[in-house]
């Protein structure tokens, strides 16, 4: 149950995080939209239209495609999908080549103590035996 | 006649989609155009799941379209990292529709209101400045270079043992002509006080992580005494047209010669420091042993034995672009040889091919030059002897006398591969 409400607390910061987050005028000068993702159907965006002269001088792209591969299925995808995906898509993880077991170890470990991923110890065992199961290479375990 | 035209088409389409079903009609048609772009693969390459190294040129991800950009190859789709197709390197000038991206945080510009955007000079100056796009344009000097922008990690898919990190194949590089001013105008107009020790640079993207570490910000710095930053610019022009938004509008600095790791997009802030940078990106990313060609061994990495230093300057490389070994080439048809090398050490001299797995070398022909920090293209005839397959490979050599080895190397980052790259052509019959 415990789980179950952190993981709805992380889902929905996720969730609410992208969007149009409100910035302070000096903290990050002239910048209007940032982080702005949506999901999308590989090689599919809409093609570029005229852009209207705007007197507000807003220079925009719109938003960027996330085309991010499933996770292979196995204990603890859930957990890892929750935290890993905070900062970054789980392409992450699906792009990497197989690694060694103590390589994922040593991974986690770096978003936890260097990047200040604030994961638990408990999640950190899963995610990392979850990563292990399935994108380690199988003799080096 | 056009409306003709586009009722045959339509009827075409729906016989297609008819006979073939919709999802058949989608991969055919994505297949296809895959292979005009690409010249290489006309079916979806393996991922790379193994323990070998990546065989191919490019690295293995499919092709995605993102705003301002050509179909370019996904490596990650948040942050947004890109790779440049192999073709895009015939001409001595990367498009910037299709110049690699590579951001290591998720909060990068999708709209910037350049009438509160503002670089700001600050720090151990007399006189900071705050700067608007316009001020830039008019008020200094105009300078342009043509440089080489390369990934620290490019090539990194060829490490073995394997190194976690972007699987980039060769294309985390790019040559513009980047128009702009020089650093060190603006640094003379903020006048820098005595004491000063680096310049760190900023720019707008952010991450999700807490604001002291490396996740929340992405900063370098350079050394005030190092030689290049005579040579660095702050450019608002590539390839004489505005920024792409992924590629840092409105401004990014140049580094000539270093790796992009320091060519920091939608630059922001300058600041000049008295103490050496110690953040992150510093002295935990983008180091390389300070041993020759940054090479070293899992085993001493572990006996913590290597000494890191930041990387800096890129060693000379070369490549054969084309031909590319996805179509057979008919017996005794005189070919041309074509491709780039550059080295971040200086000009490059001499560019040799070798149609026998590096036995024999022959000088290849260069290409017009723009200058010590760009592309130079080169050109060599051969003429096929004998079918079945040939290796070619291609090496380098810059005015200082560097050239390309024929062994790996490995180091932790997964940096600084520039081994002699080979090509396997397949030769048939053409009588």
């Amino acid at each position: 149950m415990k789980m179950a409400k952190i993981r709805c607390i992380l889902i929905s910061l996720f969730v609410i995080m992208p969007g149009k987050t409100p910035l302070a005028q000096n903290e990050l000068p002239g910048l209007t939209q940032s982080g702005q993702y949506q999901q999308g159907i590989l090689g599919s965006i809409s093609q570029p239209g005229p852009i209207r002269y705007s007197p507000d001088t807003i220079y925009l792209v719109g938003t960027y495609p996330l085309n991010t591969p499933e996770l292979i299925r196995g204990e603890g995808l859930e957990i890892t999908q929750t935290y890993c995906r905070f900062c970054h898509s789980t392409t992450y993880i699906s792009m990497q080549p197989q690694l060694s077991a103590s390589a994922w170890h040593t991974i986690v470990d770096k978003m936890i103590h260097t990047h200040g991923a604030p994961i638990p110890e408990e999640e950190a065992k899963q995610i990392i035996a979850y990563l292990q199961a399935q994108y380690a290479q199988k003799d080096h375990k | 006649m056009t409306e003709d035209t586009s009722k045959t088409i339509s009827r075409r389409f729906l016989l297609k989609i008819m006979s073939g079903g919709i999802a058949g009609l989608g991969f055919t048609q994505l297949n296809s155009a895959w292979a005009q772009i690409s010249g290489q693969a006309v079916q979806l390459l393996p991922s790379l799941t193994g323990p070998n190294r990546n065989p191919y040129w490019n690295s293995t991800g499919p092709f995605v379209v993102y705003p301002q950009k050509l179909p370019l190859i996904q490596i990650t789709d948040r942050p947004v990292q890109l790779e440049t197709p192999r073709h895009y390197f015939l001409t001595p000038f990367t498009p910037n529709a299709a110049f690699f991206v590579r951001w290591h945080l998720d909060k990068i510009p999708n709209a910037i209101n350049l009438s509160e955007w503002r670089l700001f000079v600050e720090g151990n100056v007399e006189r900071p400045l705050i700067l608007s796009l316009n001020d830039l344009m008019k008020k200094f000097k105009q300078v342009s270079v043509t440089a080489v922008n390369q990934c620290s990690g490019n090539s990194r898919s060829r490490f073995q043992p394997h190194i976690p990190g972007g699987q980039w194949g060769n294309g985390a590089m790019g040559n513009a002509t980047m128009k702009g001013v020089r650093l060190k105008d603006v640094l003379d107009a903020a006048r820098i006080k005595s004491g000063s020790l680096q310049v760190q640079c900023e720019g707008l993207d952010r991450g999700r992580g807490p604001k002291d570490k490396g996740s929340y910000r992405y900063q370098k710095s350079l050394y005030l005494n190092d030689p290049i930053l005579h040579e660095v610019v702050i450019a608002y022009e590539m390839n004489g047209a505005p920024l792409p938004i992924l590629n840092g509008f409105p401004v990014r600095l140049v580094v000539p010669g270093k790796f992009a790791t320091y060519w920091i997009k939608a630059l922001t802030w300058i600041r000049i420091i008295t103490e050496p940078d110690t953040n992150f990106w510093m002295t935990k990313a983008y180091c390389i042993p300070d041993t020759p060609h940054g090479n070293t061994t899992p085993e001493d990495m572990e006996r913590k034995q290597i000494k890191q230093i930041p990387i800096g300057t890129m060693p000379v490389r070369s490549f054969l672009i084309t031909p590319d070994g996805s179509d057979m080439i008919p017996l005794a048809m005189p070919l041309t040889l074509q491709g780039i090398a550059f080295s971040g050490h200086g000009q490059i001299v001499k560019v040799e091919f070798s149609d026998d797995n590096g036995i024999t070398w022959h000088q290849a022909k260069l290409g017009k030059n723009y200058g010590r920090y760009s592309f130079r293209t080169w050109k060599a005839a051969w003429i096929p002897k004998h079918t079945g397959k040939y290796t070619l490979t291609v090496r380098a050599t810059d005015e200082k006398g560097n050239t390309q080895a024929d062994e790996g190397i490995w180091n932790p980052g997964g940096y600084l591969w520039n081994k002699i790259e080979r090509q396997e052509v397949v030769i048939g019959v053409s009588e």
